[in-house]
């Protein structure tokens, strides 16, 4: 699935505002063909890196390379097949959808066709409607469109589903999933993690302009510390009998539940044991730790460690 | 310098431009502010003041001229300053949401955009001197007698330094919400200077001189002489030559895309 040359490569990106440093030694590579996402709080520096790499704002020191073309250089070059969704950006009011989608295909060599575009983004009902009568979903499902309807082989996602409804959410995801299966590399800017888990390849997380992670969703959810379960047994056990089992991290107990966490098949090894004693588990709720944990977890890590130095 | 252009460029880029006339053209029906000021209100002016002329016939003072002989030039140079002063309109606003910012991430420089606004208002300012000439000449009697070359020459430099002033307001105004009141005063302060309140013949120095030599007052008088005097001073057509040159400067100089 992955290909050896990389799409994007970035180097010891550094951009400051004044004097404060949006991006802090940003060292990232995005293969051909994967969905890239770039996780972090609000703040982070997550829509500076895009925009150096779209050619949009320009680096104070570090390198860029974008299929071999620098974003500041060869900036006409790039954006032949780079499309770009930006976050806050307004159509004018009174421009049509369907004229918007139309001006966009025509600037580009091999665009796809505005009218299958937006019947897969299930907006071909508002072709017709001006820009400024649109809701917030509608809005922003036309400006993926704008994003996608030069047929980019890179596309730079940023916010890309905030503001829709969870039925928008899951079409778009499928359309970019489909985008990906035909070879078109995507960066993906979210601060949803359920997102994130279920489009991209891998993740970077940044935290104060820094990558502090760099990995594949379920490798960065691991970190969240492993599975919860919470079960009820049928008589007492104690706190050693569980230790005992492998896996098992920390115990906690509420009224007739006991909640152990750990890592590993938890909750297998656990009826297990406790069945070979003879005790029966009953109302089992097991849950994976997951991204939301992770990141959680480690972006307040970082802000304890904040002043120690760069982070790897 | 001959740069080369493969054949698919140029053709790609006409392509490119056609659509954006086409969209930049329906918007600028859909929010007639050049429209409404630089067409339909120079109709409604110099209807005016044909029918003023009607009741008042006959030479203005010893000048030889008709009441709406006069005021031609006047509502045509108005109506550039409408089409101008509307410029920020639309591209203040289309660069404060982002809009500019965006079309810059495509093959298409934004660049592009702001030429298809300027042929855009171009052709209004055309049909504007085109409705202006024909009103005034068919229902109202004026003056058509006007040397061709000299006439065109000073309308053409009026509308280019016109509307070189409305970019230098689309660079320096930094939002929508400030654009209408500046552009408000602006448009108030070019049409005193036109002289369409006090006939700068008839008031005294300093504010004589400052009127003639005025962007809109000089504009005014170069069309009003190569109508009617046998053609523009070199001082008049060299003004608005300097203007069109320092707005110019300071629009290029201060725009910004984002």
């Amino acid at each position: 699935m992955v290909n050896a040359a990389p799409a994007v490569t970035v180097q010891n990106l550094v951009k400051r505002y004044g004097h404060l440093v949006a991006v802090n030694d940003v060292s990232l590579s995005i293969h051909e063909g994967e969905i890239f996402g770039i996780i972090g709080p609000n703040g982070a520096g997550k829509t500076t890196a895009v925009e150096c790499i779209s050619g949009l704002r320009a680096p104070d020191s570090g390198s860029i390379s974008v299929y071999g073309l620098s974003p500041q250089k060869d900036r006409n070059k790039i954006r032949e097949f780079v499309g770009v969704q930006l976050q806050e950006s307004a159509l004018p009011p009174r421009i049509k959808v369907g004229e918007a989608v139309r001006l966009f295909a025509s600037f580009y060599p091999d665009p796809l066709d505005p009218d299958q575009l937006l019947e897969s983004l299930g907006i071909k009902q508002i072709v017709n409607s001006s820009f400024k009568n649109l809701s917030g979903g509608q809005k922003q499902r036309v400006s993926v469109a704008l994003a996608l309807v030069g047929n980019p082989k890179l596309a730079i996602l940023d916010e890309l589903t905030t503001g829709l409804d969870p039925e928008a959410r899951r079409e778009i995801w499928s359309l970019i999933e489909r985008m990906r299966d035909r070879g078109v590399t995507v960066i993906l800017v979210t601060h949803f993690m359920d997102e994130a888990e279920r489009l991209c390849d891998r993740l970077a997380l940044i935290n104060h302009g820094t990558v502090i992670e760099l990995d594949t969703p379920e490798a960065i959810a691991a970190q969240a510390g492993g599975s919860r379960v919470r079960f009820v047994p049928s008589q007492p056990v104690n706190d050693e009998t569980l230790r005992a089992i492998p896996g098992v991290n920390e115990i906690e107990r509420k009224e007739r539940y006991i909640t152990v966490t750990g890592t590993g098949d938890l909750v297998g090894s656990l009826i297990n044991v406790l069945a070979a004693i003879g005790v029966r588990v009953s109302d089992v709720e097991a849950r994976t730790g997951n991204l939301e944990d992770a990141f959680i977890k480690l972006t307040k890590d970082d802000a304890f460690s904040v002043g120690k130095g760069v982070q790897t | 310098m001959t740069g080369y252009r493969p054949e698919w460029i140029s053709h790609r880029s006409r392509v490119q431009f056609a659509e954006l006339l086409k969209v930049q053209s329906k918007l600028a029906l859909r929010e007639p502010y050049a429209l409404l000021g630089g067409l339909a209100l120079p109709a409604i002016l110099l209807a005016v003041f044909g029918f003023i002329g009607q009741a008042q016939p006959g030479n203005v003072g010893s000048t030889g001229l008709t009441i709406i002989d006069l005021w031609t030039p006047t509502i045509l140079v108005l109506s550039f300053i409408f089409i101008s002063v509307s410029l920020p309109n639309t591209l203040v606003r289309d660069r404060e949401i982002g809009w500019l910012r965006r079309v810059s991430t495509t093959p298409l420089h934004p660049s592009r955009l702001l030429a298809a606004q300027l042929i855009i208002d171009l052709i209004l300012a055309a049909a504007a001197v085109l409705i202006v000439i024909l009103e005034g000449a068919l229902v109202f009697g004026a003056s058509l007698h006007v040397q061709i070359l000299p006439f065109a020459v000073s309308l053409l430099l009026s509308i280019v330094e016109l509307f070189a002033l409305g970019l230098v307001l689309v660079a320096l105004v930094p939002t929508q919400a400030v654009a209408q009141p500046v552009a408000g005063v602006v448009t108030f302060g070019l049409m005193f200077l036109s002289g369409l309140w006090v006939n700068p013949a008839q008031v005294g120095d300093p504010l004589r001189t400052i009127m003639y030599y005025s962007p809109s007052g000089a504009a005014v008088r170069a069309v009003l002489d190569s109508a009617f005097n046998g053609g523009p001073s070199y001082a008049g057509l060299l003004t608005m030559a300097v203007y069109t040159v320092i707005f110019g400067f300071v629009a290029i100089r201060y725009f910004r895309w984002e």
